[in-house]
């Protein structure tokens, strides 16, 4: 075992990573959604069968990252294919997409293998990500949605207060769009329209964990790859949410959750080598508000949410920087806090010319009596800033993008360009830095100053 | 003598006559205002609220390369003076899906939405952004929108002129509110009461030419199948060509809700 110049673990990290044997809970998700399938097909009268009701549509992106800091781990050159089927033949509307990501250099990819439903560890040699697999059925005053699904709640951009159904995949987590780092969850959900008023109710009877990068990849986030004993899959522990929405000058929604939180957060538990982190799981209730109005030449969003019982770590340098090689015998199971939470945000869309967007946003999370022991201060504050200006009638477009959270001194900046040769194809290069402590939401990634060329074809 | 100057009354009498009758022809032809002529083009927009259009827009830059969008626009009027929009976009490939939503409460009242599938996300628009081009071409959201609040804009005819071979009025249209343009020149059909031309200006200086061709009349409706805006600045032009348009749609209330925005107008 051995520890890479920049600290982070580069040892064989298979050895460590719990081999599994058959395909457990996770195999039978994607059966059992395929059955769902298969049985909505067949058993819905077919209505309106016109060749258009099929539609596949896609993207195949090649990517390269060039590591500024040679000393990091490097990235390797990548594949991903996006495939998007609908299906509008039956009264069932059927709706897929799949995603790919293949690289370069990675002996232990299994082609066609899919990612994880049940483990948080062990998806990189996994390229099949299956982000969505649903069927809805739309009726005059109600829409139902049965499968694999993304729930997209609150308003604001980045780290939404109240969008807490589906977990991430933290693997480049931050920079990806935010609706790519999210996982599908199995669920069911009702949306009901009436006039200015909207309810959507969800019901996601399995947890899926989050994802975390593999120890020793360029992302990872942990030196160790403990793989958690999941909550058991029972009702018991399924996820419920509300929101309620009403339309007006002031447009707002009321939010409640009650489900596992989907930030990573980790307990410990004797490992190979003594006592080690391992990602942990808990309830939480969350009770959000949000909305959005048009000032002027302003639109504005804002959200809140009260959270009961958030897990904290007492240690956090154990996410990301690697532990000590053996026996962390000052580990001790006291390294979890719960507390309330009052998140609370706001951001403003304004346009200064034509074909530029500038967005501001500010959110700020208050831990209810924090303990002495929490990095996290009593407020956390994180500001962004985005500048977005597309150039020639959209040919060329630019993108400015600063990130601060100032209680660590932490930062992160991104500039981006890209062209657009025609209707399908697209280049782009983007530059992105960090800065801050180890602990820190941007400093963990201090060493990962890139350069990333893409190009992108879309049909 | 006197015959003479019988002869010179008659002639200044038939003179006087003839300047009176062209005199009456002339105000008759001048008799509507820029604002009457424009309550006419109004009335008519409003009978074209309820409507179904099929549209492909092409946009052409100065290099010469075309890129090309393909939409459906669903439109109902909703109460005295209030409509309703949606827009969905079907290609390209990264427009799809998109959808753009406006609720007008009046003329003068309206609220817009923008919903990109990418993000899964709705955003509000400010009325601000009305003049701002509509997804990279060289319309502006407002052209996609309903008619307008004529008491905003002060109207003034300024004379008639043959417009492609038809007879028209030139029409300076000049808004009391805040827009990104500070006037336009209209030429309006004088039988049909539809815009023939526009050239809009920012100070003094003409940055943005419409003609609307190919106009056919579609259950009594007069209706261009043919659209181009021309940026003089940019030299970048975008075609409207009208692939389908159905009128008297009775669309119901559903298809223009956030829900239906989301799910692209299906």
């Amino acid at each position: 075992m051995s520890f890479s110049p920049n600290g982070r673990w580069s040892g064989p990290a298979d050895s460590m990573r719990p081999k599994r044997a058959g395909g457990g809970p996770s195999a039978a998700i994607i059966p059992a959604l395929a059955c769902l399938f298969a049985f909505l097909a067949g058993t819905t009268p077919w209505v309106n069968a016109t060749e258009e009701a099929v539609t596949i549509s896609g993207r195949l992106q090649l990517s390269a990252d060039y590591a500024l800091d040679r000393a990091s781990v490097q990235g390797d050159p990548e594949l991903n294919a996006r495939l998007i089927l609908d299906d509008r033949r039956t009264a069932w509307d059927l709706h897929a997409w799949i995603e790919g990501y293949w690289t370069w250099t990675d002996d232990d990819q299994q082609a066609l293998a899919v990612k994880y439903f049940d483990r948080v560890y062990g998806n990189e040699s996994r390229p099949l990500d299956l982000k969505e697999l649903y069927g809805e059925r739309r009726l005059a005053a109600i829409d139902w949605r049965l499968g694999l699904q993304r729930i997209a709640w609150g308003r604001l951009d980045e780290f939404p207060i109240n969008d807490l159904f589906n977990p991430w995949d933290y693997d480049r987590f931050i920079v990806k769009p935010m609706e790519e780092r999210k996982l599908g969850v199995p669920a069911v959900s009702a949306t009901l329209g009436r006039e200015e008023w909207s309810t959507q109710l969800v019901w996601a009877p399995w947890l899926v964990p989050y994802r975390l990068p593999d120890a020793g990849s360029r992302w990872a986030v942990t030196a160790t790859e403990l793989e958690p004993d999941l909550p058991a899959r029972t009702l018991a522990n399924g996820a419920l949410g509300a929101r309620v929405q009403r339309l007006g000058e002031i447009e707002g929604a009321l939010t409640l959750f009650h489900g596992f939180d989907p930030r990573p957060v980790f307990g410990v538990r004797a490992g190979d080598n003594g006592l080690e982190p391992v990602p942990a799981f808990h309830r939480i209730t969350s009770v959000g508000l949000d909305a959005s109005a048009v000032v002027g030449p302003v639109s504005l969003r804002a959200e809140a949410a009260w959270t009961g019982n958030r897990t904290f770590n007492t240690r956090r340098e154990l996410w990301p920087a690697p532990l000590p090689a053996a026996g962390n015998t000052d580990l001790t199971d006291g390294i979890e806090v719960r507390r309330d939470t009052l998140d609370y945000g706001i951001a403003a869309d304004y346009r200064p010319f034509e074909d530029g967007l500038l967005t501001l946003q500010a959110q700020q999370t208050a831990i209810c009596s924090r303990p002495d022991t929490l990095y996290e201060h009593a407020r956390e504050t994180l500001l962004w800033a985005n500048l977005k200006v597309d150039w020639l009638n959209q040919k060329i477009e630019t993108n400015l993008n600063l990130a601060l959270n100032p209680e660590h001194a932490a930062g992160m900046l991104r500039a981006g360009i890209a062209y657009v040769f025609s209707d399908s194809w697209k280049t782009s290069l983007t530059a992105l830095f960090f800065h801050g402590p180890p602990p820190s939401l941007f400093g963990r990634y201090a060493m990962n100053d890139q350069i990333t060329w893409a190009v992108v074809y879309r049909w | 003598m006197n015959n003479f100057r019988r002869k010179t009354k008659k002639q200044a009498v038939a003179a006087l006559g003839l300047l009176t009758a062209l005199c009456l022809v002339a105000t008759q032809a001048l008799a509507m205002t820029g604002r009457e002529i424009y309550e006419q083009v109004h009335a008519l927009r409003i009978r074209a609220l309820d409507r179904q259009t099929t549209f492909t827009m092409t946009l052409f830059d100065k290099g010469g390369t075309t890129r090309s969008r393909t939409a459906t626009e669903y439109s109902k009027k909703a109460g005295e003076a209030g409509y309703k929009v949606l827009v969905v976009f079907q290609t390209p490939p990264d427009l799809s899906d998109v959808g753009f939503l406006i609720h007008a409460r009046t003329f003068a009242d309206r609220d817009l939405w923008a919903y990109f599938p990418e993000f899964k996300r709705i955003r509000r628009i400010p009325t601000t952004s009305q003049d701002d081009s509509f997804f990279g071409s060289d319309f502006s959201y407002d052209d996609f929108g309903g008619p307008p609040n004529l008491d905003d804009y002060a109207f003034t005819l300024l004379r008639e002129e043959v417009q492609e071979g038809r007879a028209c009025y030139l029409v300076e249209v000049v808004p009391k509110i805040q827009r990104k343009w500070s006037r336009y020149q209209a030429w309006v059909d004088k039988e049909l009461f539809v815009h023939r031309k526009i050239i809009y200006y920012r100070e003094q200086e003409p940055y943005r030419i419409g003609t609307f061709t190919a106009i056919r009349l579609v259950d009594t409706l007069p209706t261009a199948f043919r659209m181009e805006m021309h940026n003089l600045k940019t030299t970048h032009r975008t075609e409207v060509t009208l692939e389908d348009i159905r009128y008297h749609t009775q669309h119901p209330d559903e298809l223009f809700t956030q829900r239906a925005l989301e799910r692209a107008g299906r």
